[in-house]
């Protein structure tokens, strides 16, 4: 037997035919009022059924289109996925790629002291052989060994001297790469600190021109994490160089610091490049806002910083520029970075 | 939801479409009506209230032509499906008497179910011509 939703109905419809007979034989005269209303009865099952089939209609079309809503979804969900993987990936190649500037800087600033070395030592020994074959003639003035004296006293100075300078270069790029690599956190003085970074970025600036000053209390210690201000410090050069400059024309760059009051320390990196829009302004922190797309530009720099401070130093970062008149950045910073739960690795990404 | 209608000595009825109230066009003088969009009105008897009220005074004119009822609509709920078929019934009325009246139920192409449902609400019209006219499927959603 078939399922009927409809039976109760149909019974009733037979049952009203069946009185419909009768009625025919007892009160004809009811009969045409009679058969309107089955008729009516009769319509009105129809359309019942006809909104049964819409309402099933929509009830579907309303299934389709929460199905597709859950595709469109696990879709967007998937996009946004990849994209949060590809940001994280350019993320890290970007520390990578300064990472890789800050050793091929060191390189080229430790190459200057070692040549030195290298030259005055060669010198020296050429001085020496001429000596001892002097003496082995004898032949040797005392004039002349006075002269010997003075250069060997000489050389040995700029040897010591230079190889005191890279041994140092090497002493401060090995905390610096340490630092950047490992996001350690100790007490740090801070000029010195910069004065680190800023060695590792000299041949960035110094091929055209540009200089950089520091104006930071000698006695400034901070208890946080020197690797991140260095890779912030690295980054705003490197943004400076890259877009304050007019190609070929020297600039200027200026980091100052000093101490609001005992606990915070604010940090001031300014330049008299060209500046820009209050447009590109207010969007410089944006991820992969970029105004040199496709000629070198992540779009990553400046977010990073922004990131790095807020993120690791807790503090903040602001920007202030007008076209012409150069760009200032203002990081304001706890002395002493707060303790916390997440480890840095986790923030620095 | 309040309605506009522009109701000008009862020669027409106009009411604009918006996103669940269907549009209206019914150009009484030359017999012509027109229901599109999509309807599932808040309140259906504040919307189709009026609708009836039209049709009815229209309807119940002696004199009247021959009628062409275009339903152009491409989303109705349940009330809405109520609604219709009061609407072909009163049509069915007037065409038992006498009135010529052309029913045409338009669906978008590859509209299936569509067809289906028009070839139900047909079922019960006897006297109105009906017939089914296939549309450019990219309306509104």
């Amino acid at each position: 037997m078939s399922f009927n939703l409809f039976a109760a109905e149909e019974e009733a419809l037979a049952k009203a035919r069946a009185l419909e007979t009768r009625l025919g034989a007892l009160a004809p005269d009811c009969l045409p009022e009679f058969r309107d209303l089955i008729a009516a009865f009769e319509l009105s099952t129809r359309e019942q059924q006809r909104l049964v089939r819409v309402s099933d209609r929509l009830q579907g079309q309303l299934n389709d289109a929460i199905h597709e809503l859950d595709r469109q979804r696990s879709e967007a969900e998937a996009a946004l996925d990849h994209l949060r993987e590809a940001q994280e990936a350019m993320v890290q190649s970007e520390k990578l790629a300064s990472l890789g500037a800050l050793v091929a800087g060191v390189a080229h600033e430790i190459n200057t002291p070692v040549g030195i070395a290298v030259s005055c030592a060669s010198h020296l020994a050429d001085a020496t052989q001429a000596m001892r074959r002097r003496a082995d003639g004898g032949t040797l003035g005392k004039a002349e060994f006075a002269r010997y004296l003075a250069t060997a006293v000489d050389t040995t100075d700029l040897i010591l001297g230079n190889c005191e300078r890279a041994s140092q270069l090497i002493a401060g790029f090995k905390q610096v790469a340490v630092d950047r690599a490992s996001a350690v956190r100790r007490t740090v003085n801070l000029a010195a600190y910069i004065q680190d970074t800023l060695v590792s970025l000299q041949p960035k600036f110094r091929p055209s021109g540009h200089a950089v000053a520091v104006y930071c209390p000698a006695d400034l210690e901070l208890d946080s994490y020197p690797g991140v201000l260095s890779q912030i410090l690295s980054n705003l050069v490197m943004n400076a160089l890259t877009h304050a400059f007019v190609d070929g024309q020297p600039g200027g760059m200026a980091i100052t610091v000093d101490c609001p009051d005992a606990d915070t320390v604010r940090m001031c990196f300014a330049d008299n490049g060209r500046g820009m829009s209050e447009e590109h302004s207010a969007r410089v922190f944006e991820p992969f806002f970029t105004t040199r797309r496709g000629r070198g530009g992540s779009g990553l720099g400046l977010h990073i910083v922004h990131n790095l401070v807020a993120g690791v130093l807790m503090g903040s970062i602001t920007v202030c520029s007008a076209p012409d008149l150069g760009t200032s950045f203002t990081l304001q910073f706890p002395r002493r970075t707060p303790d916390r739960d997440l480890p840095v690795e986790a923030l620095t990404m | 939801m309040k309605v506009r209608a522009e109701n000008h000595a009862m020669d027409c009825l106009t009411i604009p479409a918006t996103g669940r109230t269907p549009g209206v066009s019914f150009d009484f003088a030359n017999g012509h009506l027109r229901m599109t969009g999509e309807s599932y009105p808040d309140d259906v008897a504040a919307f189709f209230g009026p609708v009836f009220e039209a049709l009815r005074g229209f309807l119940d004119d002696p004199d009247g032509g021959p009628i062409r009822f275009d339903m152009e609509l491409l989303y109705f709920n349940s009330s809405s499906a109520k609604a219709l078929m009061n609407i072909f019934q009163m049509l069915e009325t007037v065409a038992k008497g006498g009135r010529p009246v052309t029913l045409t139920w338009c669906v978008e192409e590859n509209d299936e179910s569509m067809r289906e449902l028009g070839e139900d609400f047909a079922e019960d019209l006897r006297h109105v011509v009906f017939q089914m006219r296939e549309m450019p499927a990219g309306g509104p959603p």
